[in-house]
């Protein structure tokens, strides 16, 4: 069977930086796939290259079988994929629902039709009269958007109508997972979405990224707090320097040498280690 | 009170926010007067955070940073490295249009004494001599290790009583990061106390007398490098989300 | 022969002139990431003070020459100290708007101390020309090729060989490691803004002494110019600025030689356009990405807009229908004329505002509305009733076309490219005198007439102005309200997480434009058929400007924000008809305080 997502050969250099050398992995439906590693391990720059923010120098990805290698991010969002980013990137000035609702774009019918000019005018008459259908549509789409943001309880259903540059960084993290999901994405690529967080918001987030795990959601996720990785990941690829250094399940990688190594530095690790290895 | 007073930096009780987000709890910390001292965590533990504190890139909401006697908490940048810090700040950042030797008197840049100037450049030089053979060359031209050494020897141009480093180690290959340890070394014996930033626990503590843990916000752990290197709790700090208490 | 040779001097020596402009540009988009629109006031001041020093004073021409470099390098600090400086930390569009507010502020200074009328600079230099090489050349085309070159000289030894000098290259790689090596920034900018304003001064009375004549009208066209330089050398590239001037002057020179004076400028611009559509980073910069803007939202002010209830927007809008019952007709006739502004800035607030793309030619779609409506009408026959809506739909297409090629551009590309495709356009109707009459203008519009009824009284024309911009603000107000204008809004926000999920940038925006255009487009019909005579001239660039402050003063996006501000600056310079010389003076300055104190507007941006 083919893997839902396979990642082949990726490669990216800035300048003489190698961020990503050589990455290779297979995503199978309905697997949550971790990516760790310390700072400037590659991780980001990864999520670019496969969201289509960014594009290879060398290798390529597919998706659902089609190739998506230097794929535009909008063909993506279509094919349903959809990302949340390291620092947040809400559209400030658009209140919590607003930005929910851009979510959901690909899946609006007046988009739908890719013909140029017919296609954006038929759009643009549709949001201008707006017939029963598209009145339907809308109202069905906020009912869907209230169920997304109702995952997060009480956090953000009282805050609809505020602009997102008003809410805590904790619950932008939030609006930002709730406008991924309401692309009603096949596969979730989530980028730390606990930075930032206290001990009791990352539990509440674990729940909530568990919860869509268990629903069958495919997700790729990076993230720091690594007790939530191996509390959700099904299997854990550690890189560093732009490499692949292990993968494996929760357990075998937490163990394995050369991860306390990336960690904690490669030289003098033996004493160190003998003691914090059980 | 006596160790107060030996600190040539002193952190009390910081609180720093990034935005909405709380980044330091309460940090206090200090650096001894010819001391290597340095500053561990993993990702997103507040470390930059604490670098542009002391460099006054960021303004605490409340606490103090007192550096040779004086406090310097919300003075600008300048007016701070004019009472004799020297950065080397993460990633290099240096100026890489412009030449080597020209980079070196940029670091020089709040001195006026032409003489002496001349003077620290033969000396660094001396302590870099691989830069002696680029001096002309453009600085953004040479290779990572290469840019590593330029931007110690550009912060120690201004003849700083300390230096903060962020992360000296970051993308150099094995052969670098032995090299520039050794020259952070060198550095501190001849009398510049050392203040650095580094992920890398292992490397740092090392070369250091002190180190500092630092987890979210806070210190989680602190002592004489050795007795750090061998804690096991450190690894916790590091991979764990539990707390090391 | 000697012809080519005379062109190639001429277009030397308006090359060295554009240099001393362009030089400045880049080094203050060096340390300040900003394009100076304000450059050109500088210039101005420049011309002014040497004819006033040689005028008065009887200064011979070192002297002169010193008194502009003096009195310019001072404005270029008050530049960065009053106007710039306090705007550390706002939102990104606010220095620039800021020098858009300052050049209001400067030109109309030396207008009301000089007056517009044009003046003679009387000539210091012998004239005396050399014969050479078929050619000749004169003492001022030396002096000028002299001054260029030792200022870049000296430039080039400030630059590379003192430390303030460092300093400046030091910040404009990467000011926050010059910071961290004790390099006082804010002294850095000052030096800058005082060096490029010495030498953009300098450009003011050369270019005076050339052409024998200095007016403060040239101040805009100076800017334009050098901005053109720069991007043709790449943004903060100096030398790239000094070779992209002289590329400019020698083109626009051979330009003239091949096809007139007239087509001068439509060569500058055209070089503009192409060079943003093809190398946006110059003609020299290896990479042909653009710079990556900054990461979140930060684009426009945050705020929360002021909600108006419905019943107030309705009593306003019974208030106005009710207006010519008073039987003041010049209340009416400034009342219209705040309709037909209202109808701009509506459109302007859609683009600039709801979708962040700062257009400063936006003028250009009311020429093309009033052109458009008027030449049916007139040349085609069509009765006025379809050639207005008509003309609304031309605009929208041919707005959205000719801006199209600039959809890829973001920040202050923006802002450069419409700037030059509004020249583009006044320029084109200037010279396509086969459609547009050229020069002479469109005479005997037929006046506004809707099958068979008679709208040129001025109540009327009043009351037709309202309908039809209640009309288009609520069905703006409708599109914001659909999933279009939050789509719009995304794309301001964040372009890149608004790709991400899966709004198209270029389609939104291309609506965005097509419906500004539209409403623009309208009210340059109407406009054109109230006054039966347009020219080139009538929809000018300062119109662009006045829509801007308009808009900003309502609230960035807010549709009643843009018809308050319309009102606002309309009628209120009338309400102090006695102050009427010191309009674009009182203009400057709200745009400027607003800047500083109200980035949000009065409603508040959307």
């Amino acid at each position: 069977m083919a893997a839902f997502l396979e990642v082949r050969g990726l490669q990216k250099h800035f300048g003489g930086v190698t961020a990503v050398a050589d990455a290779l992995f297979d995503l199978r439906e309905g697997e949550l796939l971790s990516i760790i590693g310390p700072n400037g391990a590659g991780k980001t720059t990864l999520f670019n290259l496969i969201s289509g923010l960014d594009a290879p120098d060398a290798g390529s990805v597919h998706f659902l079988g089609q190739d998506i290698t230097r794929a535009a991010p909008e063909r993506l969002a279509r094919l349903g994929m959809a990302r949340t980013f390291q620092h947040g990137r809400v559209f400030g000035n658009l209140s919590v629902l607003d930005n929910v609702l851009v979510g959901a774009h690909t899946r609006l019918r007046a988009v739908k039709p890719a013909v140029p000019v017919v296609g954006p005018l038929l759009e643009f008459a549709l949001a201008a009269v707006r017939p029963a259908a598209v009145k339907a549509e809308e109202a069905a789409l906020r009912d869907d958007a209230m169920r997304i943001l109702s995952l997060f309880g009480e956090r953000l259903l009282p805050r609809l109508d505020h602009p997102a540059f008003s809410l805590s960084y904790a619950n932008r993290r939030r609006v930002e997972i709730a406008r991924a999901l309401a692309l009603h994405p096949k596969l979730l690529l989530l980028d730390e979405p606990t930075a930032g967080m206290n001990p009791t918001e990352t539990a509440e987030m674990q729940e909530v990224v568990h919860d869509l795990k268990r629903s069958g959601l495919t997700i790729l996720l990076i993230e720091h707090k690594l007790e939530m990785v191996m509390r959700l990941s099904d299997r854990i690829i550690v890189m560093d320097d732009g490499r692949r250094i292990a993968e494996g399940l929760p357990q075998a990688v937490r163990n394995d040498p050369a991860v306390i190594e990336a960690y904690l530095g490669h030289r003098e690790t033996g004493g160190a280690q003998q003691e914090a290895v059980p | 009170m006596s160790a107060t007073e030996a600190a040539l930096l002193r952190l009390d009780r910081i609180n720093s926010f990034y935005g909405p987000v709380q980044v330091h709890f309460d940090l206090s910390m200090e650096v001894r007067a010819g001391q290597i001292v340095c500053l561990l965590g993993g990702n997103a533990s507040g470390k930059s955070t604490t670098m542009k504190t002391i460099l006054g890139l960021q303004r605490p909401r409340s606490g103090q940073v007192w550096f040779d006697g004086a406090e310097i908490t919300g003075l600008p940048t300048p007016a701070i490295i004019r009472r004799g810090i020297g950065s080397v700040p993460e990633a290099r950042r240096l100026f890489g249009a412009m030449t080597v030797r020209e980079n070196l008197l940029m670091g020089a840049y709040t001195r006026s004494d032409r003489a002496a100037i001349a003077q620290d450049e033969e000396r660094v030089l001396a302590l870099f001599p691989r830069l002696r053979e680029r001096l002309k060359q453009k600085a953004g031209t040479m290779s990572g290790g290469e840019q590593q050494m330029l931007a110690m020897a550009r912060a120690l141009m201004g003849r700083p009583k300390l230096i903060v480093m962020d992360e000296p180690t970051m993308g150099l290959s094995p052969l670098f990061v032995d090299r520039v340890l050794a020259l952070i070394e060198t550095i501190n014996r001849e009398g510049v106390t050392i203040f650095m930033v580094e992920q890398n626990a292992s490397l740092a503590l090392g070369i250091a007398h002190y180190g500092y843990v630092l987890q979210t916000g806070q210190i989680a752990l602190d002592g004489p490098a050795a007795a750090l290197l061998r804690d096991p709790r450190i690894r916790d700090a590091y991979l764990g989300g539990t707390t090391a208490a | 022969m000697n012809a080519w040779f005379d062109y190639t001097v001429n277009g030397f020596v308006i090359g060295n002139i554009y240099a001393l402009l362009a030089v400045g540009l880049a080094l203050i988009y060096g340390v300040a990431n900003l394009v100076n629109f304000a450059h050109g006031s500088v210039y101005v001041v420049g011309a002014y003070v040497g004819w006033a020093a040689i005028t008065y004073l009887g200064t011979p021409l070192p002297l002169t020459i010193l008194c502009v470099v003096i009195v310019s390098a001072l404005v270029g600090v008050g530049i960065e100290r009053i106007g710039l400086r306090p705007l550390h930390g706002s939102s990104r569009i606010a220095p620039l708007l800021a020098t858009i507010g300052i050049t209001l502020v400067l030109d109309q200074i030396v207008q009301l101390i000089f007056s517009p009328d044009p003046r003679a600079v009387p000539m210091q230099v012998p004239e005396w020309r050399i014969p050479l090489g078929g050619g000749t050349i004169g003492a001022l085309d030396l002096l000028i090729a002299g001054i260029g070159l030792v200022s870049a000289v000296v430039l080039y030894g400030f630059l590379r060989f003192t430390k303030l000098g460092w300093a400046v290259r030091a910040t404009a790689q990467d000011s926050d490691a010059a910071l961290q090596m004790g390099v006082d920034i804010n002294k850095v900018n000052m030096a800058v803004f005082a060096i490029a304003s010495a030498l953009g001064g300098l450009s003011g009375l050369l270019v005076g002494m050339y052409y024998n004549q200095i007016s403060p009208a040239m101040s805009f066209e100076a800017t334009l110019k050098g901005i053109v330089a720069l991007i043709i050398g790449g943004l903060g590239n100096v030398p790239g600025a000094i070779a992209g001037s002289l590329i400019l002057g020698l083109t626009e020179s051979y330009g003239i030689a091949l096809f007139g004076t007239s087509y001068r400028n439509l060569f500058a611009f055209v070089v503009l356009i192409a060079m943003l559509v093809w190398r946006p980073n110059g003609l020299f910069a290896g990479r042909r990405s653009l710079p990556p803007e900054p990461m979140t939202g930060t684009f426009i002010t945050r705020s929360r807009p002021l909600k108006v209830p419905r019943w107030a927007v309705v009593a306003i809008i019974v208030v106005a229908a009710l207006l010519p019952l008073t039987g003041h007709p010049y209340l009416l006739q400034i009342g219209a004329n705040s309709l037909l502004y209202a109808m701009l800035a509506l459109s302007l607030t859609l683009v600039a505002g709801t979708v962040g793309q700062i257009s400063l030619g936006h003028a250009a779609l009311l020429a093309i509305g009033g052109y458009a409506s008027g030449l049916l009408a007139l040349d085609g026959g069509w009765p006025v009733a379809l050639a207005m809506p008509a003309a609304g739909l031309i605009t929208a297409a041919l707005g959205t076309a000719l801006v199209f090629p600039a959809f890829r551009l973001t920040g202050h590309y923006v802002s450069i490219a419409t700037l030059g495709i509004g020249e583009i356009v006044s320029l084109v109707i200037l010279n396509w005198t086969g459609l547009t009459h050229g020069a002479i203008g469109l005479g005997g519009i037929p006046p506004l007439e809707i099958f068979g009824y008679d709208f040129g009284s001025v109540e009327s024309t009043y009351w037709l102005s309202l309908v039809v911009l209640v009309l288009l603000a609520l069905l703006q107000v409708r599109l914001l309200n659909s999933h279009l204008g939050r789509s719009w809004r995304a794309i301001r926000d964040d372009s890149v997480a608004a790709r991400s999920y899966g709004v198209v940038g270029d389609r939104y925006k291309a609506l965005a434009f097509g419906y500004g255009g539209f409403a623009a487009g309208i009210s340059g019909a109407i406009t054109a058929h109230i006054y039966s005579y347009i020219n080139h001239e009538t929809f000018s660039a300062s119109i662009s400007i006045l829509a801007l402050t308009m808009v900003i003063l309502g609230g960035l996006g807010n549709v009643l924000g843009a018809v308050l501000g319309a009102t606002l600056l309309i009628a209120l310079p009338e309400a102090f008809r006695d102050l009427a010389e010191y309009r674009i003076l009182i203009y400057g300055v709200v745009l400027l305080l607003l800047i500083r104190f109200r980035p949000q507007g009065l409603l508040g941006t959307v």
